[in-house]
């Protein structure tokens, strides 16, 4: 980056940059669309995230108003599609809707900020190797022992119950994971030959973690947020849950706790217990769908393995017959006649 | 009487897969006398192991999907045999020995064991006359120190003990047929001759028929007596070894033994096959191999070559043979 | 070889386990420095000197007299004779004997859980490998998308609702009686056994799922391996092979994943406990935060990590006797 590039050079880069990246996420996305379990994922997470930004547009009453005291604990009606809450008659619907807001925020931000870094600790610990790796590993197994969801309590109690601590705490004691896998793929990468090539051409060791490693691992990366999202946004429920989440935000989480401490149980008001449980799952589910398809597509040979069962199934028994017949010797007089479907491809 | 101890007929083996129909093995014919050491040699890729898993019925379907019109052991047709029936046979009239002993014993399971398992599956004795028996196949063999080595893990022993432990485990029912696929290649030079060594004494002394699969033709000058040359599924020459080695008929087989450096032969030229065996998924019309072929003319790039066979019983697929003497022209 | 294997291992955990009592310490320590200002705040109608003098015996009360380098040098010394230090509740109870009550309630339930899901879900996961792209595979592959998206909680509420409420099948909450009344008999031990059940069947709905999918994994590597085609080669029989070869090899890794799926269910209970109002350790640790307890809370982590390190250290002992493969340094 030097200074003597004019401005209309840089924006210029910039640009290309940037389209370049645009490109790259809506063939990513294109890819997503066409395998059907990604495309349940995608449509499932774009409705989340439309109901996230327009929550207010969308939800048809104002879920903080406690004062609807005729409409206590009412069943799912067409006024009411998921019914109302025992206490206090808040709409559940409404309540739904704005959860994902919070679910939605947690969930994607924790997963980008612990997919950051699990890579930097993983690339360091693996490429780096020696003191850091060691350290970092040391690290990793005291973390691993120390039970997550207890300290998350301890030191939500500690720095407040805000969601900043929250997401802090599900960063700091959630990477290890991440980092471990980051970490033997880059011990694999390291030695491939471009790496080698790289630092035989005498790049420094910043410039090959950044341009050469961390691209490597970057279908590690994306798929790891999609699927630590998911499980974040389980864990922020059940932090939720006990009521240690942020005490003015509506949280699905929260919700369910309200349900339980409500007597949503006793009085029968299944709409209030099952409402947020759906919202939850379908959250979970629509990235977890994309975290497994992205699998797929990055890992063809797990697909292609299971493929085989499907294919068998769907075997043409007369192209089978036609095949074996082709082989026979005096049919075979000129060779292979029978065009094969992929070949070409 | 039946003087062949393994009559296949016109094995087929294709393994159907999204990018279309992989052709493994198309129509080979084997015959193995007993007693007999055959080889089937050719390139990796040419469908050798999957014939030889094939003649034990052990390929799996899916992925594979197999064929054949006859598969005859001595007496007994094991064509329509089902899986439960193949399991009597296997081990005790039919073993194999696989090429890397590494991977093919059990990591976790002491390698006496995994012999003694052999004798109790198909004898009815007890663990201690197993162990026993599996002690006398492992100093057989020529495995040191029998007793303690059976105790040890795979991983405890050295390539070429672990090889002569597969060598045991298949003589241990005294089978009726051998295959033995690439039982070498994973294991340094001169391991691989005393492991040879060990393999040809064993055949002979006990008069049982091997098959023998490899690329590598200084093996199968020490012990075949017939010689398969397959290639891209097909048999492309059959002969005695001694007729392979003097007048290699098809052009690929002089390749092969070209390809083979001579320290007495200072003459010829250390000769190459070009390109490497074609993909299953796109072999060439006409004769699969001529685009690696010299002598490739029109036809051959059209019509797939028959096998034709010559009066003292040699076997060949191609419309040029080389080498072919007067006698062999007459008939 | 093995031995000094053995004592690496060890000695590996002792350095881990310092690492965290060291944490453990310290972590309380960053928000709060003097427990007497957050325990007893100034009340109106105390004068300053009464309030410093209250001040000062609380610190002494909790250790907080001395400088922080001498603090961790006595709970260095309180640790070497067992002493957890002692709980903020009236009575000044021992945090070892509050947990020590409360332990064997969540050993019942996590104990029963682990076992539970390990017996069926190895059994399903392996029924899925041999009929794998069948129905029964496609059935587990389904039956996992579905139950990681469900978190535990919301199974044990639904099944709190339907089974406990609606059906009245088992308590929905758990009978405060139990506890106290509990005395070896079996009419005892089949409450314990009633009371259980809902909170075990919903913690062990994600474990068999999760065990049945790793054991079909597992088992479908195994069965791809040479050596099973050896076996098939030596005409050894399909049971033989399962449970000779396969299972043995198969399950390996779902071994080396006991100790921390043990020691992360202890950890996990806490909200099925708040649930069904199960008197385990969870409850204890929520009640602990809910008054801010810290030494009986810091206690209850002290012991999770140092279960978590032991049950590690087991597993990882137990492998080396499983594969003899593994040697000195080739872990990890």
């Amino acid at each position: 980056m030097s200074e003597t590039l004019d401005k209309k050079t840089i924006f210029q880069r910039i640009g290309k940059n940037v389209l370049k990246r645009l490109k790259r996420i809506g063939e990513f996305l294109g890819k997503l669309w066409k395998h059907p379990k990604g495309r349940i994922g995608l449509i499932v997470v774009t409705i989340l995230v439309i109901l996230a930004v327009f929550a207010p547009w969308i939800a048809p009453y104002d879920p903080y108003d406690v004062t609807q005291r005729a409409a206590k604990g009412l069943p799912p009606s067409w006024q009411h599609p998921l019914g109302t809450t025992i206490t206090t008659g808040q709409d559940i619907l409404s309540m739904l809707i704005y959860g994902t807001r919070v679910s939605l925020l947690i969930g994607v931000s924790t997963g980008i900020i612990l997919a950051f870094l699990g890579a930097i600790m993983g690339i360091m610990a693996g490429y780096i190797g020696g003191f850091v790796d060691s350290a970092i590993m040391r690290v990793v197994d005291v973390m691993l022992v120390i039970p997550t969801l207890p300290l998350i309590i301890v030191l939500t109690g500690l720095f407040g119950r805000n969601y900043f601590v929250i997401v802090f705490v599900f960063v700091a004691f959630g990477w290890t994971g991440l980092a471990r896998v980051v970490r033997s793929l880059v011990l694999v990468l390291k030695n491939s030959n471009y790496v080698k090539a790289a630092e035989l051409a005498g790049a420094s060791r910043w410039h090959i973690m950044m341009r050469h490693i961390l691209p490597g691992t970057s279908h590690l990366l994306i798929m790891n947020t999609a699927l630590t999202s998911a499980g974040i946004m389980v864990a922020e429920a059940g932090l939720s849950f006990l009521g240690l989440g942020d005490p003015t935000a509506i949280s699905w989480g929260k919700m369910l706790a309200d349900a339980q401490g409500g007597g949503a149980l006793l009085f029968g008001a299944w709409w209030w217990i099952i409402a947020p449980g759906l919202g939850i799952f379908f959250a979970v589910f629509g990235f977890m769908r994309i975290g497994i398809v992205m699998e797929e597509i990055f890992n063809p040979r797990m697909k292609a393995s299971s493929g085989i069962y499907k294919l068998f199934k769907n075997l043409n028994n007369q192209y089978v017959e036609e095949v074996f017949a082709s082989m026979d010797e005096r049919k075979l007089l000129t060779g292979d006649v029978k065009p094969e479907p992929a070949e070409s491809g | 009487m039946n003087d062949n101890m393994l009559t296949m007929r016109n094995l087929k083996v294709v393994f159907p897969s999204n990018a279309g129909m992989i052709r493994a093995v198309e129509g080979i014919d084997l015959d193995i006398r007993k007693g007999e050491c055959v080889a089937v040699v050719g390139e990796s890729g040419c469908g050798k192991s999957v014939t030889s898993l094939a003649v034990m019925k052990l390929l799996n379907s899916p992925p594979a999907l197999m064929r054949v019109d006859e598969l005859r052991l001595d007496d007994e047709e094991l064509k329509d045999y089902s899986e439960t029936k193949m399991q009597s046979i296997r081990g005790q009239h039919i073993s194999i020995i696989f090429q890397d002993a590494m991977t093919a014993l059990n990591p976790v399971m002491t390698v006496g064991r995994q012999v003694d398992e052999m004798f109790l599956r198909h004898n009815d004795i007890s663990k201690k006359e197993a162990r026993k028996r599996t002690l006398e196949a492992l100093e057989l063999v020529g495995v040191p120190e029998a007793k303690s080595r059976a105790n040890n893990f795979p991983h405890q022993l050295s390539g070429g003990m672990r090889q002569r432990v597969l060598i045991a485990m298949a003589f241990a029912c005294m089978p009726k047929l051998i295959i033995a696929d690439e039982p070498t290649t994973a294991l340094d030079v001169t391991i691989q001759a005393q492991v040879l060594e060990v393999l040809r004494g064993m055949q002979q002394k006990h008069d049982v028929s091997l098959m023998l699969i490899t690329h590598d033709l200084s093996v199968v000058s020490n012990v075949a007596d017939t010689v398969y040359v397959m290639y891209s599924g097909k048999i492309v020459e059959k002969a005695s070894v001694r007729d392979l080695f003097k007048t290699p008929h098809h052009p690929y087989s002089y390749g092969l033994l070209a390809s083979v450096p001579k320290l007495s032969d200072t003459k010829h030229q250390f000769v190459q096959i070009p390109d490497s065996v074609p993909h299953p998924l796109r072999k060439p019309s006409g004769c699969y191999f001529h685009p690696r072929c010299r002598y490739a003319t029109e036809q051959c790039k059209k019509e797939m070559p028959p096998l034709e066979r010559f009066d003292n019983g040699r076997e060949v697929r191609c419309y040029h043979p080389l080498n072919v003497t007067d006698t062999e022209l007459q008939s | 070889m093995k031995k000094s294997f053995v004592i690496k291992r060890i000695l590996y955990a002792v350095f881990i386990f310092f690492v965290v009592l060291t944490l453990n310490f310290f972590i309380p320590r960053i928000g709060i420095d003097d427990p007497a200002e957050r325990y007893y705040p100034p009340q109106g109608g105390m004068s300053d000197i009464e309030y410093e003098i209250i001040k000062q015996i609380t610190r002494e009360q909790y250790g907080f007299h001395v400088s922080t380098w001498q603090q961790y040098l006595n709970y260095l010394e309180d640790l070497s004779q067992f002493n957890l230090g002692v709980s903020l509740r009236s009575g000044s109870p021992r945090v070892s004997a509050l947990i020590g009550e409360r332990l064997p309630w969540t050993l019942v339930l996590s104990v029963t859980t682990l076992i539970i899901s390990l017996f069926i879900g190895v059994l399903i996961g392996t029924v899925a490998a041999w009929k794998r792209g069948r129905w029964q595979d496609t059935l587990l592959l389904n039956a996992s998308t579905i139950s990681v998206a469900l978190p535990a909680f919301f199974i044990a509420l639904m099944l709190s609702f339907y089974l406990g409420f609606e059906l009245e099948l088992f308590p929905a909450y758990t009978n405060p009686n139990m506890v106290a009344q509990f005395d070896w008999s079996w009419e005892a031990i089949r409450v314990v056994a009633n009371n259980a059940a809902l909170p075990v069947i919903s913690m062990a709905i994600g474990g068999i799922v999760g065990y049945g999918q790793n054991t079909r994994n597992s088992v479908i590597a195994v069965t791809n391996e040479d050596f099973i085609l050896t076996a098939r080669a030596k005409g050894l029989k399909q049971n033989t092979i399962l449970y000779k070869h396969t299972l043995r090899n198969a399950m390996l890794p779902i071994v080396t994943s006991l100790g921390m799926s043990i020691s992360g269910l202890i950890g996990g209970a806490i909200i099925i406990e708040q649930i069904f109002n199960w008197s385990g350790m969870g409850t204890l640790f929520l009640e602990a935060n809910s008054t801010g307890d810290y030494p009986l809370m810091m206690g209850i982590m002290l012991f999770l990590s140092t279960f978590a390190i032991i049950a590690n250290l087991v597993t990882e002992l137990f492998y080396v006797v499983l594969d003899p493969r593994v040697t000195v340094g080739e872990k990890r």
